[in-house]
């Protein structure tokens, strides 16, 4: 703390202090709630009945029965599914194009796009959900469109294409963010730099690829690790459209966590799904942290 | 990506299309929402009304939205105010390892949430807060790493040499804070609150496990116990009540549209 240069901090060292208090005592609260979440994962603390007051200390056993028993690995091969077509090949890419697609345009037609993939990201979840199910229902748009007018009979989407469908409607929820994010990095590389490619006789695809791409892999890889990050544990659309249905087709890990926890009251075996779930975001996070900071 | 005007409004088609497909989930609640005698069929209304509205805005469903508006306006008002008071000496203090210290606790908060949920339910349930205090509490206190962060960055780039400047003229801290510091980085406090508010609006698994009594129920719990009930359900005052829900996020959204833009650029630089 040393700022001599700034007496109006150095003067007000307390007043300042006092001010970060409610953060602090916020954030220890945190911090304690969340070395509690990591405790009950060696427990087996369960949300009703005798094990809800008499719960005793098991050791790993929990962790063991995310291997040992169904439904852990399951979910986490579907979570990947889910993350990778729905994050990074849906979100990134659609978001990327569009905003390269846009960038320097400014018409109507900007206004229009811009204002349709929000309509998208600022729905409320459960809404969206709601949007969703309708649409693909059997008697909702899709079927109206693309498959009553060819005389087949109408298809219940949700339930014969359950993640395809959970994986669109993120994309269609999600995209604006990288695309917002991606606009943004798009403005801040110079354009001197891609005319000159373009006199150097540079074609579109290269002036992306070879130049564009490079300058702006900073925003690429912490773009990267919000939309991972979010999506790995994002529950309210898919719980409130499949309720991890049909089956255990759409259980993501964040959905599977709610089951156990919430619904079947295994406590205990919740906590160990949350820590493993943090345990595999930390591991992502750092691949992505590492892109972030080598040479720009 | 000016090429040739052929190209270019090959791309323009293509940008229109994608805004069309964008919006199309749209129709099925439009139609619905503005048909008083609506069947949940995707189909032109017999006759226009505004019953669906006017039933979404009395009654319970009325009651949900000031439930809702109270924990989104309170959230996001306690986390601004919160952060400020932290984030401000975070920033020009040079407390040692402060930066891994806040990306510590960002990257703890990617904790899902159900998993910090059952300690703070056991607590709210110990301390009396199950209700719309608890949420805001929880709320604010899981969204606290992030609002840090964000508010720190964008104080960093207010330059030190106005508050010099201030002092030099007289001011006092509290002067300089308020009308050199939070005036110039007005983009990002609209971010942060804007931020905090529609994740607060939209929050869900928080208000399902805290509020007890239906009289609590903030819209999302309300919309998502409304198309899961049994028996007859009315997808008219549902498609109305979805618009009512997500008009006060967009219409926000719109207010501080220039705001946002930079705020974002803030957001993707910093690493």
């Amino acid at each position: 703390m040393r700022n001599q240069a700034n007496p109006w901090l150095t003067n007000n060292l307390f007043v300042l202090g006092l001010g970060m208090l409610p953060a602090l005592v916020l954030i220890a609260v945190l911090l304690y709630f969340t070395a509690w979440a990591f405790a009950f994962s060696f427990t087996d603390l369960a949300l009703v009945g005798r094990k809800s007051v008499e719960w005793s200390w098991v050791g790993l056993e929990n962790f063991e029965r995310l291997f040992t028993r169904r439904g852990f690995l399951e979910s986490l091969w579907t979570t990947i599914i889910f993350v990778f077509f729905s994050a990074i090949v849906g979100q990134s890419v659609l978001g990327f194009l569009l905003a390269a697609a846009l960038r320097g345009r400014n018409s109507v037609l900007k206004n229009v796009v811009e204002v349709s993939i929000m309509l998208g990201w600022l729905l409320p979840d459960i809404v969206a959900a709601f949007l969703w199910s309708a649409t693909t229902a059997q008697t909702g748009l899709l079927n109206s469109l693309f498959v009553v007018p060819f005389g087949l009979k109408p298809i219940n989407f949700i339930n014969e294409f359950a993640l395809p469908v959970v994986t669109i409607a993120n994309i269609w929820k999600g995209t604006a963010w990288s695309y917002l994010l991606f606009s943004a990095a798009l403005d801040s590389v110079s354009r001197e730099i891609v005319e000159a490619a373009k006199v150097d006789g540079a074609t579109p695809l290269q002036r992306i690829v070879r130049v564009q791409l490079p300058i702006i892999r900073p925003h690429i890889a912490t773009n990267m690790l919000f939309i991972t990050i979010w999506t790995f544990t994002y529950f309210p659309l898919i719980y409130a459209l499949t309720g991890g249905g049909p089956g255990r087709q759409t259980e993501t890990l964040a959905v599977f966590l709610y089951n156990q926890s919430f619904s079947r009251g295994n406590l205990g075996f919740g906590s160990a799904i949350s820590v493993a779930m943090l345990v595999i975001v930390g591991a992502l996070s750092l691949i992505y942290l590492r892109m972030l900071r080598e040479p720009k | 990506m000016e090429t040739n005007p052929a190209h270019s409004r090959l791309t323009a088609l293509a940008l229109a299309f994608m805004a069309i497909v964008w919006v199309s989930p749209f129709t099925w609640l439009i139609l619905n929402a503005f048909d008083p005698a609506s069947t949940g069929r995707l189909a032109i209304p017999q006759s226009v009304g505004l019953d669906n509205f006017a039933d979404a805005l009395s009654g319970n469903a009325g009651r949900q939205f000031l439930n809702s508006m109270l924990i989104a306006a309170g959230t996001a008002s306690l986390s601004v105010v919160v952060g400020i008071s932290a984030a401000y000496p975070l920033s020009r203090l040079r407390i040692p390892g402060r930066n891994a210290m806040l990306w510590t606790l960002v990257l703890l908060r990617m904790l899902p949430s159900a998993g910090v949920l059952v300690p703070l339910y056991f607590a709210a349930q110990r301390t009396g807060l199950l209700n719309q205090v608890g949420v805001i509490l929880a709320l604010t206190i899981l969204n606290l790493p992030f609002t840090l962060l964000l508010l720190k960055n964008f104080f960093d780039t207010v330059p030190v040499e106005l508050e010099e400047a201030a002092y030099v003229e007289g001011a006092n801290l509290f002067q300089i804070i308020t009308r050199i510091v939070l005036p110039m980085s007005k983009a990002g406090l609209a971010v942060v609150w804007f931020f905090s508010f529609t994740g607060a609006w939209n929050e869900f698994l928080l208000p399902l496990i805290f509020a007890r009594v239906q009289d609590a129920f903030p819209m999302s719990v309300g919309l998502y116990a409304a198309f899961g009930q049994q028996g007859a359900i009315d997808y008219g005052f549902l498609a109305a009540f979805s618009i009512v829900y997500a008009a006060p996020a967009v219409g926000v959204y719109f207010l501080l549209r220039r705001n946002m833009n930079t705020g974002f650029a803030g957001v993707g630089v910093k690493g």
